[in-house]
C-alpha cells in the first residue's frame, strides 16, 4: 500500500530524513519508534503533505501511485489520514461541519451523492459513543477548548468516520490518560481490517500494550536503525534508545 | 496633506436657492461655522490616515455644476425592501421617498420631517455642517415612551449616479423615549457609475431604561465614497447594541461617537469590514464615560486583500469622576494579501481612579497549520479558506443584535469573502 524508498527530505536547509525506506502493506499494523528528533513525526507529515518540508530524494509510491505529485487533500482523498499529534484548534468553526465536510470531500471524490443529514449524525453518535465522546462536542468549535484527551477522541473520530486506508497516527498517546488511552485504542482496533494500514508514531511502548503491531521499526537519526515484531518494542524500552544509536553506529 | 477645501462661492449660491422653510435657519448657521472651521483633514491626528480631499473635489465638481440632485434610485433598492423584514423608509439622493415614509403608519412612532419642524440642528461636527448646510430634508423618528417595536424600522439609504457628479446629505434624528425598546436597520447602497459623494448624519437620543439595537449596513458600488457621523446618547440604566457591516465603497469614512452620560448607560458595538483592492474604510468610535458606573464593550474586525486599506481607531475617554467605569475594545484584522494595510489604533484616555479597561488588537495571515489541518481532513485550499475567514466574521454575526439579519447577512459575507479571495488568488 505505501512504499517509501531512500526518502530525503529536509526543512530550512536542515535535513531530517536521510535515506529512509519503509514498506507498509494493507492489513498491517506498523509501530515506528524513536527519540524525540529522529524524523517519526518529519515523516508523517510528510506523507500527509506538508509544504514546509522539502522532498530532495527518494519515492514515496501510495496504492501504486507517486504520492508526493499530490496535495494534502487529494491524498485525503486517496485514503490517507493523519491523526495530529498537537490537533488545532479551530474557533468559530463547527465540529459537526468539519466532519460532514470532510465525509463529503471523500464521498464527491469517490462519486457518491453528499451524506444524509440523519445518516451523518447517526453514524457521528455511534462513532462518539465507541470513543465515550460527550455527543456536545460536535457543536464546539473545532477542537476549541477541548481537554488533551478529548482532542486525540476527536482525531480518531474523523479517522472514524472517513474510513482510511492508511491511518498514520502521530504520538497520538502523548497526555493521555488510561482510560482515555483505552477508549482511543478500542477506536483504532475497531478499524484494523484487511484492507486497511495502519502506522503508529510513537515515543513509548505504552500505547502497543493495547494495539498491537505487525512490524516495530526504530527510527534514528532519519534513517530506520532497526526493524523487528512486537518483541523489539519490549526490548527498547528495557535497554532504551541509546542502544539502538550505538547498534547503528557501531 | 492639506486640508480639504469645499468651494464656499459655489456652496452659497447652491445653498442659496435651497427653499426658504424651517431648514434654512439651520442651513446659515452651518454655513457661517463650516466657512469658519473649514473641513477635516492635513496633519489632524483624526484624519491622518483618511484624506477626504477626493470626495470633496467630487462635492465641488458638483457644486460648480449647478447641484442637481436626480432621483429614482428606489426601484433599484427594492430587493432589500423585499429581503430584509422591516418598516422602510426611504431615503433617495438625499431627498425623502414621500411613498414610504406616508406608508409607514407603526404605533407608538412618529415620522416627520426635519423641514416640517421649528428645532433647529444639533451641530454635528464639521463634516455635519456641510450636510446642514446642503440638507434638503431629513428624517425625524421618534419612539413614544414605554413602546417596545415587534418589527424594525429600516431606513434605507440609496444613491444613485448615472451621468455627472453627484452629492446627498443624509441626515436622521432618532428619538427612542424612556423604557422603549427599538431595532433599527440604516442600509446604504449606491448605483451608478459617475462619482459619488453621500454625507450623512444620525443622531440617535436614548431616554432612561431604552433599549436600541442597530444594525448599519453599508454596501455601497467600489467607486462612490461616504462620510457617515453617528452620535448616540446613551440615557441612564439604558442600553445601545451596534453592530456596522462595511463591504463596500471606495473611501468610507465612519465616526461613531457614544455619550455615557448616566449611571447604568451600556454600549456594546461591534463591525466587520471586509476590504478589496482599491478600497478605503476607516472607522473611527469615540466613547465617553462621563460618570459611573457605566460599561462599553467594542470588537471591531476585518478581512483585508489586494491593496485595501483599513483604518480603525478606538478612543475610550473615561472622564473626571466616572469611577465604576468598564471599557474594553478590540480589533482584529486578517489580512489575505501582502498589500493589504491596516492602521489599528485603541486610545484609552483614564482621568478616574476606580475603573476596568482592556485593549487588544491583533493583524495577522490566515493560520498555516490550521490551512493545512483542514487540508488534510479532504478540504480544498480554497475550501480552507473559505472555512476559515467565515469563521472569523462570523464573530461579528453573532454579536450583531437583530437576529433576523443574521442570515441575510452571512450570505452577503459569504459573498463578499469569495469576492475577495478571487482578488486574492488573481
Amino acid at each position: 500500500m505505501l512504499e517509501i524508498k531512500n526518502l530525503k527530505t529536509s526543512i530550512g536547509g536542515t535535513e531530517i530524513l536521510r535515506g529512509l525506506s519503509l514498506r507498509v502493506d494493507a492489513g498491517e499494523v506498523h509501530a515506528i519508534m524513536g527519540p524525540n528528533g529522529s524524523g517519526k513525526s518529519t515523516l508523517a507529515q510528510v506523507i500527509a503533505g506538508h509544504s514546509d518540508y522539502e522532498v530532495t530524494s527518494g519515492t514515496v509510491e501510495f496504492k501504486g501511485n507517486d504520492l508526493l505529485e499530490l496535495e494534502p487533500e487529494e491524498r485525503a482523498h486517496e485514503g490517507i489520514f493523519l491523526g495530529f499529534q498537537y490537533p488545532v484548534e479551530i474557533p468559530g468553526v463547527n465540529n459537526a461541519y468539519l466532519l460532514k465536510a470532510a465525509v463529503n470531500a471523500r464521498r464527491k471524490h469517490q462519486g457518491l451523492d453528499e451524506i444524509d443529514a440523519f445518516e451523518f449524525l447517526k453514524l457521528a453518535k455511534e462513532k462518539m459513543a465507541l470513543l465515550h465522546m460527550d455527543p456536545k462536542l460536535l457543536n464546539r468549535g473545532v477542537n476549541e477548548g477541548f481537554s488533551g484527551g478529548e482532542k486525540k477522541r476527536n482525531e480518531i473520530l474523523q479517522m472514524a468516520m472517513l474510513e482510511p486506508s492508511l491511518a498514520i497516527l502521530d504520538e497520538t498517546d502523548s497526555g493521555l490518560d488510561i482510560d482515555a488511552l483505552r477508549a482511543v485504542a478500542e477506536g483504532v482496533n475497531a478499524l484494523r481490517t484487511p484492507d486497511r494500514a495502519i502506522v503508529l508514531v510513537t515515543h513509548y511502548q505504552r500505547l502497543l500494550d493495547y494495539i498491537e503491531p505487525d512490524h516495530v521499526h526504530v527510527l534514528s537519526e532519519g534513517r530506520i536503525a532497526r526493524s523487528g515484531d512486537k518483541s523489539l518494542a519490549l526490548e527498547l524500552e528495557e535497554r532504551g534508545y541509546d542502544w539502538v544509536r550505538e547498534a547503528a553506529n557501531g | 496633506m492639506k486640508s480639504p477645501i469645499i468651494s464656499i462661492d459655489a456652496l452659497n449660491k447652491v445653498v442659496a436657492a435651497l427653499p426658504e422653510d424651517n431648514l434654512a435657519a439651520s442651513r446659515r448657521a452651518a454655513l457661517d461655522q463650516l466657512r469658519q472651521d473649514g473641513l477635516p483633514g492635513g496633519r489632524e491626528e483624526d484624519w491622518k490616515y483618511t484624506d477626504i480631499s477626493g470626495a470633496v473635489a467630487i462635492a465641488n465638481r458638483w457644486l460648480e455644476a449647478g447641484a442637481e440632485m436626480p432621483r429614482g434610485g428606489v426601484s433599484a433598492a427594492d430587493d432589500i425592501v423585499r429581503t430584509i423584514e422591516a418598516d422602510w423608509v426611504v431615503i433617495d439622493n438625499g431627498q425623502i421617498d414621500a411613498q414610504s415614509v406616508d406608508a409607514t403608519a407603526i404605533a407608538g412612532v412618529d415620522i416627520e420631517r426635519l423641514s416640517g419642524s421649528a428645532e433647529q440642528l444639533t451641530p454635528s461636527g464639521r463634516l455635519g455642517d456641510l450636510n446642514a448646510a446642503l440638507l434638503r430634508d431629513g428624517l425625524r423618528i421618534s419612539v413614544a415612551a414605554a413602546t417596545e417595536l415587534a418589527r424594525p424600522i429600516g431606513i434605507l439609504i440609496v444613491d444613485h449616479a448615472d451621468s455627472a457628479a453627484t452629492v446627498s446629505q443624509i441626515r436622521v434624528d432618532i428619538d427612542v423615549a424612556a423604557n422603549s425598546s427599538a431595532s433599527f436597520i440604516e442600509y446604504h447602497t449606491s448605483r451608478g457609475d459617475a462619482e459619488l459623494y453621500a454625507n450623512s448624519v444620525v443622531n440617535v437620543t436614548l431616554g432612561d431604561g431604552s433599549r436600541a439595537d442597530y444594525v448599519r449596513i453599508q454596501d455601497r458600488d467600489r467607486v462612490h465614497e461616504q462620510t457617515g457621523y453617528q452620535s448616540v446618547t446613551v440615557g441612564r440604566d439604558a442600553v445601545l447594541r451596534h453592530c456596522a457591516f462595511d463591504f463596500g465603497g471606495r473611501l468610507i469614512r465612519n465616526d461613531l461617537v457614544i455619550d455615557l452620560a448616566n449611571p447604568g448607560s451600556n454600549a456594546e458595538f461591534a463591525g466587520l469590514y471586509l476590504i478589496g483592492d482599491g478600497q478605503h474604510i476607516d472607522n473611527h468610535t469615540r466613547t465617553d464615560h462621563r460618570t459611573g458606573p457605566t460599561e462599553s464593550h467594542q470588537e471591531y474586525r476585518g478581512i483585508l486583500t489586494g491593496k485595501a486599506r483599513g483604518v480603525w481607531n478606538g478612543k475610550a475617554i473615561v472622564h473626571k469622576g466616572a469611577d465604576g467605569t468598564d471599557a474594553e475594545q478590540a480589533n482584529h484584522n486578517l489580512l489575505l494579501s501582502k498589500n493589504a494595510e491596516i492602521d489599528a489604533k485603541p486610545e484609552l484616555e483614564i482621568y478616574a481612579d476606580d475603573v476596568k479597561c482592556s485593549h487588544g488588537t491583533t493583524v495577522g495571515q490566515l493560520d498555516e497549520t490550521a490551512l493545512f489541518y483542514l487540508r488534510t481532513r479532504g478540504l480544498s485550499r480554497h475550501q480552507a479558506k473559505q472555512v476559515l475567514t467565515r469563521a472569523f466574521a462570523q464573530a461579528i454575526v453573532g454579536k450583531s443584535p437583530i437576529s433576523s439579519l443574521h442570515e441575510f447577512l452571512a450570505d452577503r459575507i459569504a459573498g463578499r469573502l469569495d469576492q475577495l479571495m478571487q482578488e486574492t488568488d488573481a
